[in-house]
């Protein structure tokens, strides 16, 4: 329906993204803050997951680097089974307009052009071909059919996100980024955007990777990734929105072994995580956490 | 809300630099020229050297002023437009629109002194100088002092004070206007601002018409003319997103053929911000008009008193130089607030750069964005300065040398035109290159 050329996922590689060993700091070298430490992961093509973490848990870091708006210090990304390269940000550039997508939370529309326009951007700037029609029948699926030629200004929050959403599909790529895509919207909206983003996963093959504060909008993705201090900090598969919360509640607890959450999920993605068994909580990351955003989780459930 | 507005120029003076500049340089060219009127008070002043003096203040004094007043204005306007993310803020915070009104209008007024206290100064040692460059060329009688006084200092402080403080008022009253009643709002303003236009384009004609009326031998001659050149200048540039579109309807679909992807964005870019690109547009219609409008009057001066066979004198060539010495500090003003709105307009982009970085332009594709636009700008700008200038230029001619068409050649056109455009691409590409130094990433979300 989302106009694939091919079945999902056959013309691409299994592995939709793999991060190797990739370390980012911030700031200067005697204050340097690890935004990520040593992270490595692989997620699957076809796959939605969701990473959270607490405020500065890195995992804003973790979405630029793998998705080539920010550069790691150590380690590397793949994207499709091809290294993310590029010297100068004009070769990232051109790297990430043919192999990523974005939806962010201030939809970033360029208010001068319609929807149409907006979604054939990508297209545009990298010379490609630019199937109108296509890109109607993308419009149409997102629920924006009758409002093809509309500015974003006039469009209400949820369905400029899902003018995001429809220029984020309309490169087909190998991934689609979604950085807090709900963060600006009411409960309704975002339900429809998260609903929307599952059947792009669901039925058309797409990887979405999503992070996210909200365990509610968690509980839409097939697994979700905890960040905390720059590592990763364990899985759950086939969340929900109480266990997500329950598990960031105590994401830094010292004595906290086991958290309930489900392995029962089939075709779940495979991550090449330190953690894979089950949350062990790191005896360095304590309790020096500060849960600014949980007043907002508990609302958001 | 007038302490936190001295509090935010306290806080951050750099915001304040662009505003202060303009308001200084104006505060500046006006006292400069209007203490020459001080000077041609004094008792015991010869007739002659009275004369020279204010005929020398009242010409370049007149349209000087006017041009200062619009300058400083749309300089400002470009800034204070600019801050309507803490306006809203201020707005949130349980400001009242008087409250918002009231703090803008204040800054502008304290940025307006302090420009115009520093700005009395060199005003001074400007003037001074002028008044011993008229000396040396025996216009002046040695036995005159050079005086700086109330008229200077009234006018001056008038004119910045006046142009500070309304353009802060006209962006003030659109960055808090009631939301409900927007578009009522906007039809009245656009009213306004037609009537606005055509009082211009009306006082240019008249000023024209004024010009044919006076006898050659007039030494004021070209101040209607220069006056013209400015008002209708001004009028273009009210009008000046109308001519825009116009323009772009035509040239629309060349432009994106020619520049692709790039020119595609320029044309939508500015097909809709239109009304904002007229804050760049004013300041290089008025460029243009005034630069060609004086440097080719001071020309057709000279070249007539060549024509009529009088063997001029070493003081009448030392004048006809100080004569073009002060329309070209007249000029250079105009094109420091060219360079100065290009930079606040083009640095104020960082967002929308970044906007269409992550939608996967390139830096390139950006950078040849800027490049159509500011390609369009210099060609609309220069098109209507042109057109302005003449309106000075043509009745000035007609009443020195009785043809229509004044005979000297194109090379101070293009230079001018060279001018403007250099300095308009150097501007918004040098602006955007850093722009495009920051992270697409942070520009989007650092205002969010």
């Amino acid at each position: 329906m989302f106009g694939r050329k091919s079945g999902a996922g056959a013309v691409k590689s299994a592995e939709a993204l793999r991060l190797v060993n990739v370390t980012k700091s911030y700031g200067m070298s005697e204050n340097a803050v690890k935004a990520l430490d040593d992270v490595s992961l692989s997620l699957a093509s076809g796959s939605f997951t969701a990473v959270m973490g607490p405020s500065g848990s890195g995992k804003s870091t973790l979405l630029q680097c793998a998705a080539g708006l920010d550069r790691a210090d150590e380690g590397m990304v793949l994207v499709d089974g091809e290294r993310m390269s590029g010297a100068t940000e004009a070769q990232l550039t051109r790297f990430r307009r043919d192999r990523i997508g974005f939806i962010f939370q201030q939809y970033n529309l360029l208010p001068t052009l319609d929807v149409v326009q907006n979604t054939t951007l990508p297209l545009k700037l990298a010379g490609r071909r630019i199937d109108r029609a296509r890109a109607e029948r993308i419009l149409g699926q997102v629920g924006l059919g009758d409002r093809l030629h509309h500015r974003p200004d006039t469009l209400s929050g949820g369905q400029r996100q899902r003018i995001a959403v429809a220029r984020a599909l309309v490169t087909d790529p190998s991934v689609i980024f979604a950085d807090e895509p709900t963060g600006a919207l009411d409960t309704r909206s975002a339900r429809d955007v998260l609903s929307l983003l599952q059947e792009t996963v669901r039925f058309h093959g797409a990887t979405v990777v999503m992070v996210t504060h909200d365990p509610v909008a968690a509980s839409y993705a097939d697994s979700v990734i905890f960040l905390a201090d720059g590592k990763l900090a364990g899985q759950m598969t086939a969340p929900t929105a109480d266990a997500v919360a329950e598990r960031l509640a105590h994401l830094g607890d010292p004595d906290h072994d086991t958290t309930p959450h489900h392995t029962d999920h089939h075709g779940v993605p495979e991550y090449a995580n330190p953690y894979e068994s089950g949350y062990r909580s790191d005896e360095s990351s304590t309790n020096d956490y500060r849960f600014d955003d949980y007043s907002v989780l508990r609302m958001g459930a | 809300m007038l302490q936190l507005a001295f509090r935010s120029v306290k806080e951050r003076p750099g915001r304040f630099a662009a505003t202060l500049l303009s308001a200084f340089l104006g505060a500046g060219i006006v006292m400069m020229f209007n203490s020459l009127h001080d000077t041609a008070a004094q008792a015991g002043i010869d007739a002659q050297s009275e004369e020279i003096l204010s005929t020398t203040g009242g010409v370049v004094g007149s349209y000087g002023t006017l041009l200062v007043f619009f300058a400083v204005a749309s300089t400002l306007t470009v800034n204070v437009r600019q801050r309507g993310d803490e306006i809203h803020l201020l707005r949130c915070s349980g400001a009242t629109p008087a409250q918002i009104k009231r703090m803008i209008m204040g800054e502008a007024a304290f940025v307006a002194v302090i420009a115009t206290t520093l700005a009395v100064l060199p005003a001074m040692l400007a003037g001074r100088l002028l008044v011993s460059s008229f000396k040396d060329s025996n216009q002046v009688a040695d036995n005159v002092d050079y005086a700086f006084g109330s008229i200077a200092l009234s006018t001056g402080t008038s004119i910045t004070l006046l142009s500070s403080v309304g353009a802060a008022w006209l962006a003030v009253r659109r960055a808090t206007s009631d939301p409900t009643t927007t578009a009522a709002k906007d039809a009245a303003r656009a009213r306004w601002r037609t009537i606005g236009g055509i009082t211009a384009l009306v006082l240019g004609a008249g000023a024209a018409a004024t010009t044919l009326a006076i006898d050659e031998t007039e030494p004021a001659l070209m101040a209607p003319a220069a006056y013209a050149a400015v008002m209708t200048s001004i009028g273009f540039a009210v009008f000046s997103p109308h001519l825009l579109r116009a323009l772009l309807a035509i040239y629309g679909r060349p432009i994106q053929l020619l520049a692709g992807v790039a020119g595609y964005l320029t044309v939508h870019n500015m097909r809709r911000r239109a009304d904002q690109l007229a804050g760049v547009l004013m300041p290089m219609i008025l460029f243009t008009g005034v630069a060609i409008a004086t440097l080719y009057m001071q020309l057709i001066a000279s070249d007539a008193l060549d024509a009529g066979g009088v063997q001029k004198t070493a003081d009448d060539k030392n004048l006809e130089s100080l004569n073009l010495v002060i329309v070209g500090i007249i000029v250079a003003f105009a094109c420091i607030m060219l360079i100065n709105t290009l930079y606040a307009a083009t640095s104020y982009r960082n967002r929308e750069f970044g906007g269409q970085r992550l939608a996967g332009a390139t830096p390139r594709q950006v950078q040849i964005m800027v490049a159509v636009e500011s390609l369009v700008l210099t060609a609309t700008g220069v098109t209507f300065g042109t057109l302005a200038g003449l309106v000075g230029i043509l009745p000035y001619n007609i009443v020195r040398t009785d043809t229509i068409w004044p005979e000297q050649g194109p090379a101070t056109w293009i230079t001018v035109t060279a001018l403007a455009a250099t300095v308009t691409f150097l501007t918004s590409l040098g602006t955007t290159r850093r722009s495009l130094q920051t992270p697409a990433v942070d520009t989007v979300t650092a205002a969010a």
